[in-house]
């Protein structure tokens, strides 16, 4: 007896008359949240379990997946793109490992809902768990990606190698950030038009090649302005400081170090008010999506 | 409408979505009310532009012509009011599509009712469906701990319910085997240990009962007749009229999205088993009418989908 009533539900009452400010549903979002940690803790636990079984390797593979994309990354942009950049599977790598994070979470976030309609038509839980479990469980992608790169760093760049590595964490929190605000708002526009999860995929595509991720915008600043004359000054802008830009470009700053033409110059520390703002910006945009998450929410299980 | 109990309801708590903060212990058996749930003019609309098909070609024509609005939506349930008390077995009967589903969901909680109130007290514990259990790749065990999880039931309440749940599933080796191999008979099985394993003051039952064998639907007998002892309720939608009329203390006819006949269960399914021989009497006359080409075949409207959308045949 005692145990029913540890876990009593608080009264119920549901009206369509109910119409809840935007602060309280932000409120309630969050404490919903809290009070689910375990849930999501269960939930990325299930994730990481499955991804084990059913093969041979099982758990080896958290280590073997990132390993081997990044062999395939580091194949395919040496020798076919031939670039003269100097240590350039390094190169790629600092910034291919975050922008795989992002991928992996805006996909994995995008399905969240329309993925688990099954379990949203059977049960009532705060259904914003699936949205912040995709982008936490691509977290744990990012943790191996790192501990190799850092593994490669030392074994065979030593000379890369510098403490400026130690902020790597502070940039992964703006990314987790930014990242978790557009899973949340995608996961649940999705619901509504699916056409957004096959535009997604399409988008990440192009966002290999337009993000500074095989290229850096410290090695085209000479031809720059060749580039700038070619989109515009407006689409040069976007290119260069957007959120995403900024961050791997950080990211690559702290691992690799500045790369220029066939030189490259020793790591730098991140701008560190470029993160704040993104920090900030983030940090709204992730209420933003809460609320209109919250207000989409009671729909979810009429449609999907 | 429901009154307001005064303090109760916080901004926080008015949408019921389950920020579960405990209630205290005293409360619980101190009050013990004897009301389990107040449904008052419950509706539920379904927007048809929205649902699967929706395109964004057709979603933009509907945002700037504004048209068709009045068929775009669609009354799953209307004017549903009834009053559910604690050891009431309530069954839930009536012809497919009338909404007896769509009741059980928003009792639960899973969608928000489009008018009227619902007022919940007490756990609800669900079982909506037999086909999905909750992760197909995670073992019995691991389904009872996700189970949990999303209840918000604590991590160790749930370990120590975990041989009870185990011990009732009985389903043998197979708790350790991932659930997609399952009969359904299996699963049935399992989600009712779980529904029933944490004492739910109100427990909701969605056609559940007839996949399992004669010992399954036995012990789930005595389950619910525990349930119903310790002065708790049970809403159950099901066609089995037998198990309605043997263990329901009230039956409810749901046709059309609003509640046709509300009593014992004896008239209740009485009522039910004439108005179906009506319709299939209504049915084999239509049928007949246009095999003898007495009314076109086009003016007959087949019913489409589960929700009921509507659409002539060419």
């Amino acid at each position: 007896m005692h145990v029913a009533q540890a876990n009593e539900a608080p009264n119920h009452f549901r009206s369509s008359a109910a119409r809840p400010s935007s602060l309280t549903l932000l409120r309630t979002a969050v404490a919903e949240v809290l009070s689910r940690r375990h849930l999501i803790r269960y939930l990325l636990r299930a994730n990481l379990k499955k991804q084990g079984t059913d093969t041979i390797l099982g758990n080896v593979w958290w280590l073997l997946d990132p390993l081997i994309s990044m062999v395939i990354y580091v194949i395919v942009m040496t020798y076919i793109f031939q670039r003269r950049t100097p240590d350039f599977p390094l190169f790629l790598l600092a910034a291919m490992v975050p922008f795989k994070w992002f991928t992996g979470s805006i996909s994995g976030g995008v399905g969240s809902i329309t993925g688990n309609g099954q379990l949203i038509k059977q049960i009532q839980f705060p259904k914003l768990v699936l949205p912040l479990t995709a982008v936490v469980a691509e977290l744990v992608n990012l943790v191996f990606g790192i501990v190799i790169l850092l593994a490669m760093l030392v074994l065979v760049y030593p000379a890369h190698a510098s403490f400026l590595v130690l902020w790597i964490p502070v940039i992964a929190v703006v990314q987790l950030f930014f990242t978790l605000s557009l899973a949340i708002v995608l996961s649940a526009v999705t619901v509504f038009y699916r056409d957004i999860g096959n535009l997604i995929s399409h988008l990440m595509r192009l966002l290999l090649y337009t993000a500074p991720i095989i290229w850096s915008f410290d090695d085209v600043q000479g031809r720059g302005s060749q580039l700038e004359a070619a989109i515009g000054h407006a689409g040069f802008v976007i290119l260069k400081d957007n959120p995403l830009a900024i961050l791997l470009e950080s990211y690559r700053h702290v691992i690799y170090g500045v790369a220029n033409g066939t030189e490259w110059l020793p790591p730098v520390p991140p701008d560190l008010i470029q993160l704040g703002i993104i920090l900030l910006v983030s940090l709204g945009l992730c209420a933003l999506a809460i609320i209109l998450f919250k207000r989409l929410e009671p729909a979810f299980a009429k449609v999907l | 409408m429901a009154p307001a109990p005064p303090g109760e309801r916080t901004a926080l708590d008015v949408r019921g979505a389950g920020a579960p903060n405990p209630r205290p212990a005293s409360e619980i058996s101190a009050a013990a009310p004897a009301l389990a749930m107040q449904a008052r003019n419950l509706g539920v609309q379904y927007n048809l532009r929205f649902t699967r098909k929706t395109k964004l070609r057709t979603s933009f024509q509907n945002i700037l012509k504004r048209r068709r609005q009045g068929d775009s939506h669609f009354w799953a349930l209307k004017n549903v009011t009834f009053d559910l008390q604690r050891g009431e077995s309530l069954g839930v009967i009536g012809p497919n599509g009338a909404g007896k589903s769509t009741l059980l969901l928003v009792l639960a909680g899973i969608i928000l009712p489009s008018s009227g109130s619902i007022e919940v007290t007490g756990h609800v514990s669900t079982l909506l469906s037999l086909q999905a259990g909750f992760d197909q790749e995670l073992n019995g065990r691991d389904n009872i701990s996700l189970a949990g999880a999303l209840m918000g039931i604590d991590r160790q309440v749930v370990d120590s319910l975990m041989e009870d749940i185990i011990d009732f599933a009985d389903i043998g080796a197979f708790i350790d085997a991932p659930l997609k191999t399952y009969s359904s008979g299996m699963r049935a099985r399992l989600g009712f240990a779980i529904a029933t394993a944490v004492d739910p003051d109100i427990l909701l039952l969605d056609e559940v009962l007839q996949t399992g064998d004669e010992v399954f639907r036995e012990k789930s007998r005595q389950r619910i007749i525990e349930i119903l002892r310790a002065a708790r309720a049970v809403v159950l939608v099901t066609h089995d009229m037998r198990w309605v009329r043997e263990f329901c203390t009230r039956a409810m006819l749901i046709e059309n999205g609003r509640i046709t006949a509300d009593g014992s269960p004896e008239d209740v399914v009485k009522l039910h088993l004439e108005h179906s021989e009506e319709r299939k009497r209504e049915r084999a006359e239509k049928i007949a009418a246009m095999a003898r080409g007495e009314i076109p075949v086009s003016s007959v409207r087949l019913r489409r989908g589960r929700k009921g959308s509507q659409r002539p045949v060419d």
